[in-house]
């Protein structure tokens, strides 16, 4: 009897011992690997972002979206992927759910970009500057109605100033002549790769084939040396409008 | 007398004409940071058959971002907290040391300095440790500096005479920075050089980090360190004005650490633009006369030619976006615009925060007189407000949009004669130069590529399966010129084929 109580007594205090392992390990191997970039207390630091206020960690239940994300790496961000073990990842999610409740508990007190933060600038000039630079290819009525609903703040003018995520397309057009259309998946000097509508990967030589790609979002990267900071103050105040 | 300036003029040459010879000795492959071999087994004509004669796995996650070491046919490199001995023809591991867990900041790892048969190798935790290059066993461990206040260490040492010429990082708290000589055969500190006052001086500034190896002409007898930022990083309230001796570049004397002279590359710097990048020496005519140069292309986006023995500006250009100062002073230093400084709502800056350039090598080529550094065009938004307080980081930026494009540069004009793409985001390549007239770098997707010099056009290329994040290097071994480059957890040595 005394025997088998022991062994409940395992099976119960094992997991919870593990448990409080990696909290205590989370701040260690966050700053080992991450302080560097997301700061020691993972409010940013070197071109990395805050971490408190990142919409992934607050989506995050348990590490369902943290834990992939470190595993992967971001690699197109400059992100590395982290092997590290369930035990040490679970200290990183919970070190970051920690810091991020602390810094909701600390608002006013902190660094982070607010929402009020960057609406200094006049919705009238924005309006205008819109109208003369960016009306060629968005619409308030169209693409960019109820923008405002869906982004806010720093993401909104992170957004406005250059869409990463934006795909491109391409048209390659084969040596016999037939041509091929469909998502930019990868270029460089050597290859170049389309998904097609079906979804299948195609890639050729670029020596060896013809091809136009097409990137809209490009046209942004054009504004960046044209603006001043009250051209994107004002554009923010406008885009904030958009409800 | 004759003989002695003649012993004097080869040794000069050996540094400033034939660069690294057959091995790779230091960091930067000799004294003058040129990242410039005389090989010339490999040449335009016959690289197209650049083929791998063996490849190294660490096995580990840590990317490598050293510098490998090769000396006598072993070569030597590191990630944080690991050193590697493998034999320079088979790949083959000698040893393998591991320094103990610990709590510093492992961000990557540059190599190693080596003096005799003894290696240099600092810490995450910001110690230094000497090993015995035949078997690496330690021989002393000292600290460097108070891992727990901030500091870790991540460089490769200079070794000048008998001289182990340390530095430091450390950018999330207000830390002084500072330079160390140490003593190859104890440890013992021979002398320091402060870049900043001690922590909570009023109205002064702290940081000036000393984290990238710097160069060495022994004619001036002088030693060439880049500085680190100041901190706080983004706010500047509490400390008004230059922030001396942070992001500049300054000549020290190797027997005393006395400072010679000082060139700031960004006053007052609010954007983390570490003026760390590599000083390169460069003996040449600048204007007609001939000049002792340092060339630094510097992460503020400004490209400096300074002569070396004086301090004294010869040419300061951007040679990219830059969009944060209002020219050059009478001296030649930018002048930074006070509107440009992180605001509450933001400010657009160009480039960001990692700067135009930064930890990655440039190269200079003698016979084009081209200065080829891997560029990082860029644009950010940096914000400061009062309530991010005085420590550390103390605001926020985020990086908007970047690419990598390798740069050519003349150095009389600053401006480039041919630009290479090399990608969207950035790259982590350096460059190297040989006398044949190749330039090795790699790309933003992981590609390997050997360019003509004089033009810029790609000979060869293999993807590597990783952003490099090293620059390359090049050695030869019974009459085979290698090429080393390291991607990831791989280090590869690139050939042509055996006869």
């Amino acid at each position: 009897m005394k025997v088998r109580i022991e062994v409940v007594l395992l099976i119960w205090s094992a997991p919870v011992l593990a448990q409080q392992a990696s909290i205590d390990s989370g701040p260690v191997v966050f700053r080992r690997d991450c302080a560097f970039c997301h700061g020691r207390d993972g409010g940013g630091g070197e071109s990395g972002p805050d971490l408190t206020r990142s919409k992934l960690v607050g989506d995050d239940k348990g590490g369902s979206t943290i834990g992939p994300l470190v595993r992967e790496g971001r690699p197109d961000r400059g992100m590395p992927a982290f092997h590290l073990s369930d035990e040490d990842l679970a200290g990183v999610v919970a070190f970051l759910h920690a810091q991020a409740t602390k810094a909701e508990a600390n608002k006013g007190g902190r660094k982070g970009v607010d929402e009020a933060d960057l609406l200094t600038g006049n919705a009238e000039a924005g309006k205008r500057y819109f109208e003369q630079a960016c009306a060629r290819c968005h619409s308030v009525t169209g693409d960019l109605a109820g923008l405002a609903g869906r982004l806010h703040g720093l993401r909104l003018e992170e957004r406005m100033l250059y869409p990463r995520n934006a795909k491109s397309t391409v048209t390659v057009t084969l040596p016999d002549g037939e041509t091929l259309s469909g998502e930019l998946v990868y270029l460089d000097e050597f290859t170049v790769a389309l998904k097609e509508a079906s979804g299948k990967h195609r890639s050729w030589r670029t020596t060896d084939v013809k091809y136009t790609v097409s990137s809209p979002a490009e046209a942004h990267v054009e504004l960046l040396p044209k603006y001043t900071d009250e051209d994107v103050h004002n554009l923010v105040a406008y885009l904030e409008t958009l409800r | 007398m004759k003989l002695w300036l003649t012993m004097i003029f080869l040794a000069v040459s050996t540094v400033f004409a034939g660069g690294p010879g057959d091995g790779w000795p230091t960091y930067h492959g000799d004294y003058s940071g040129r990242r410039h071999s005389a090989l010339t087994q490999i040449t335009p004509a016959n690289v197209g058959g650049l083929t791998l004669a063996w490849a190294f796995q660490t096995s580990q996650t840590a990317a490598i971002k050293s510098s490998s070491l090769v000396v006598d046919g072993v070569m030597y490199f590191t990630v944080p907290d690991n050193v590697w001995a493998v034999d320079a023809r088979s790949g083959q591991q000698i040893w393998h040391y591991t320094y103990p867990p610990n709590k510093g900041l492992h961000i990557g790892h540059r190599g190693l300095g080596m003096y005799k048969d003894w290696l240099f190798f600092l810490t995450p935790d910001a110690h230094l440790v000497s090993l015995n290059a035949n078997d690496g066993k330690v021989r002393w461990t000292v600290e460097v500096a108070d891992a727990t206040k901030g500091y870790w260490t991540t460089m490769a040492p200079l070794i000048v005479e008998n001289h182990v010429i340390i530095g430091v990082s450390g950018d999330f708290d207000n830390l002084r920075g500072f330079l160390r000589s140490v003593d190859p055969e104890t440890g013992k500190t021979q002398w320091e050089w402060d870049s900043t006052p001690p922590a909570g001086t009023p109205n002064a500034t702290t940081g000036g980090m000393t984290w990238m190896t710097g160069t060495y002409d022994s004619s001036l007898d002088l030693i060439y360190w880049g500085t680190g930022n100041p901190t706080p990083v983004l706010t500047a309230t509490t400390r008004p004005g230059d922030d001396l001796y942070t992001c500049s570049i300054v000549a020290l004397r190797p027997e005393t650490g006395k400072l010679a002279w000082a060139f700031q590359a960004s006053p007052h710097d609010t954007h983390d633009w570490d003026a760390a990048e590599v000083p390169v020496l460069v003996d040449g005519n600048f204007d007609g006369a001939p000049r002792k140069m340092l060339m630094q292309a510097s992460r503020n986006g400004y490209f400096f030619v300074l002569d070396r023995a004086t301090g004294k500006s010869l040419l300061s250009a951007p040679f990219g976006p830059v969009n944060w100062s209002l020219g050059v002073d009478a001296k030649g230093q930018p002048v930074p615009n006070p509107k440009k400084e992180p605001a509450p709502d933001g400010r657009l800056i160009a480039p960001d925060e990692g700067g135009l350039t930064n930890y990655r090598s440039p190269s200079f080529d003698p016979k084009t007189g081209l200065f080829l550094v891997s560029s990082h065009p860029s644009w950010s938004v940096y914000f400061a407000k009062p309530a991010d307080g005085t420590y550390g980081w103390a605001g926020a930026d985020y990086g908007v949009w970047g690419k990598a494009v390798l740069e050519a540069i003349d150095y009389q004009t600053g401006k480039p004669r041919w630009t290479h793409e090399l990608g969207p985001n950035g790259s982590g390549a350096g460059v190297l130069t040989t006398d044949s007239g190749l330039a090795f770098t790699g790309d933003a997707h992981g590609n390997f590529l050997a360019l003509e010099t004089a033009s810029g056009k790609t000979l060869w290329h293999a993807g590597t399966g990783s952003r490099m994040e090293t620059s390359p290097e090049t050695y030869e071994l019974d009459g085979r010129q290698y090429v080393l480059t390291s991607s990831g957890g791989v280090v590869f040595a690139w050939a042509l084929p055996e006869r």
